[in-house]
């Protein structure tokens, strides 16, 4: 589905991605772990193309000067050089760190704004899903998207993206700042998305625990590089990663 | 495959980084890395109003030399401080009204009534626009651009201070000599006072104010006094310029609460460079004079002036002297990926 091939990225003189290969298979939910700046965030950027966005604003005023090199491919088509907003069209959909939502506007309006790409028909179908995926947000529907508790934030953002109608959903550290009782309410409901819609899900996390079971690959970053991967079982069983991303010694 | 084989780098100077953290210079020629920009800058500006020809471009800069403190206390203010002010016109105003008032009304010579129109000027601007303090962007944008309206309308309509028709009768510094070389130092002063200042205790709470002013509070630093000061010191920057700008016309009026004021600084900010202090008066020395060569064309100049200034915030947003900057302390080179 979502490949991306000898992806590097420099920030000026800073490597930040060195050569990541993932892969995305139809209707699998990957896991991309890292402590902060393994470079998690930069390559949902890369992948999402919002990265082509900073390079250019920041050749414009002049400031770091960002290299990318290597290829993303969606279905086997390369959309390197591809915009983000057709990205989205075609179907990767981030759902950005730290939420992101549209604080002045209610929930219902965020989802709607969400919603640009879809037809009116899968708009509506697809308010519907989420408001029944997190029975939440039912109550909250008109409240403003800054009054909101991180765990609503963070459910009406993971709505956002579907509303778009993906067919890889990104989610860049969805778990940030949550209750672990909110947190493994979230991950259900990402495997449930996953299960019902027939999409692919790539999910960034630092912490690996919460995530883990429900992922059937996973890449462990390390200072841009991956270090590891495997599927569930095998990185499972490895001591280096249990010490170092699930606190068991 | 879009795999490209080379990428451009950037790398500091060798002798950048001699000279910035480690201090290992080892001649006088290394030496000059540091000091020569600011000897060019020096001289230069020493040398200007030699190098003009004639009166009339000597006048030109004398008002380069007032827009540049205005385009400093601008850049100070808004890139050091956060607070985005449009009140240029407000400061030259007040500064030129007060110096006007003493030197007619009370006949205090030119040599005292700048720095007293500095100092009861930059009182009068900081508690006039306290109660504006807590307010950021556009707000204190919108709110002091207010004021230089609202002064020029009060000596309308209660035509005090000579209405209209301004203050006239004003004496004019002792020579030409005397004005330029005052201007062109009160410049240089307020410069090199300004970038010094900013790296002290006192400016790292500017600068922490404007990236998080939660934050200095909760560190148990009361802002608006800092602020205050902050505003203080830049408006006393622009009275000053103002009483310059009354003495160098010897009159005084509403015509020093114009927009001009206000906007011409912000250009040259863009222009020079943001944040960088030498930059807006690089700006004023690029845009005042062209403004002059531009009068030919009558009211088309601001035409010209616009798409200059249009071109420069699309193609070289980050001004001329970052860019300079970053030639001057860097180099690129192409390297393998």
């Amino acid at each position: 589905m979502l490949e991306a091939k000898d992806l590097m990225v420099f920030y000026e003189n800073m490597l930040a991605l060195n050569n990541i290969s993932i892969k995305c298979d139809d209707n699998q939910i990957v896991g991309v772990f890292g402590a902060n700046s393994a470079g998690k965030s930069t390559l949902m950027y890369s992948l999402s193309g919002i990265m082509l966005d900073i390079q250019k604003k920041e050749d414009m005023a002049g400031g770091e000067r960002i290299t990318l090199t290597g290829d993303v491919l969606l279905q086997n088509k390369s959309i390197m050089d591809v915009k983000p907003s057709l990205r989205a069209k075609a179907g990767i959909v981030l759902c950005p760190e730290r939420r992101r939502l549209f604080k002045e506007s209610s929930v219902i309006e965020n989802l709607r704004i969400g919603g640009y790409l879809a037809t009116k028909d899968e708009a509506k179908q697809t308010i519907n899903y989420v408001m029944e995926l997190f029975p939440a947000l039912v109550k909250l529907k008109n409240r403003l998207g800054g009054f909101l508790s991180g765990g609503e934030q963070q459910m009406v953002a993971i709505g956002r993206a579907l509303m778009a109608q993906p067919k890889v959903l990104l989610l860049d550290e969805p778990l940030l700042g949550l209750s672990p009782l909110m947190q493994s309410t979230l991950i259900k409901s990402i495997k449930v998305i996953q299960e019902e819609k027939n999409i692919s899900i790539i999910v960034s996390e630092q912490y690996a625990r919460p995530v883990f079971p429900i992922v059937d690959y996973a890449y462990i970053l390390e200072n841009g590089a991956a270090v590891m991967e495997g599927t569930r079982d095998e990185l499972m069983d490895n001591p280096d990663v249990k010490a170092a991303y699930f606190g068991v010694s | 495959m879009s795999t490209q084989e080379l990428r451009k780098e950037r790398i500091d100077r060798g002798i950048k980084v001699r000279s910035d953290g480690l201090y290992a210079l080892m001649s006088l020629r290394e030496l000059s890395y540091l000091t020569l920009p600011r000897f060019i800058l020096i001289a230069g500006m020493i040398s200007l109003p030699f190098l003009m020809p004639g009166m009339y471009w000597q006048r030109v800069i004398s008002i380069v030399c007032i827009y540049a403190v205005l385009a400093l206390s601008f850049d100070f203010l808004s890139h050091y401080v956060g607070l985005v002010s449009l009140g240029g016109a407000f400061f030259i105003g007040t500064g030129g009204y007060v110096a006007g008032i003493l030197n007619t009304y009370y006949g205090v010579p030119p040599v005292l009534t700048v720095p007293l129109a500095a100092a009861i000027g930059g009182i009068f601007c900081t508690l006039m626009l306290l109660p504006c303090l807590p307010l950021k962007g556009v707000y204190f944008a919108i709110v002091t651009l207010m004021y230089p309206l609202f002064m020029a309308r009060i000596i309308e309509a209660f035509d005090i201070f000579g209405g209209t028709d301004g203050i006239v009768g004003i004496d004019s510094f002792s020579s030409a000599f005397v004005e330029q070389y005052f201007v062109v130092c009160m410049v240089l002063i307020f410069l090199f006072g300004l970038r010094r200042f900013v790296t002290t205790d006192r400016g790292l709470i500017f600068t922490a104010i404007m990236d998080n002013d939660q934050a200095v509070k909760a560190s148990g630093i009361n802002i608006t006094k800092y602020k205050a000061l902050a505003v203080f010191i830049a408006s006393s920057m622009g009275c000053m310029a103002g009483a310059c700008l009354t003495h160098i016309y010897m009159w005084s009026g509403i015509s020093q609460f114009a927009l001009d004021f206000s906007i011409l600084p912000i250009a040259a900010t863009v222009i020079g460079g943001a944040g960088t202090l030498v930059g807006p008066i690089l700006g004023c020395l690029i845009l005042v004079p062209v403004s002059e060569l531009l009068r030919d064309f009558g009211t088309l100049r601001i035409v010209f002036y616009a798409s200059i200034l249009v071109g420069f915030i699309l193609f070289r947003s980050d001004g001329i002297m970052v860019f300079i900057q970053r030639k001057y302390e860097q180099f690129e080179r192409w390297t393998k990926i």
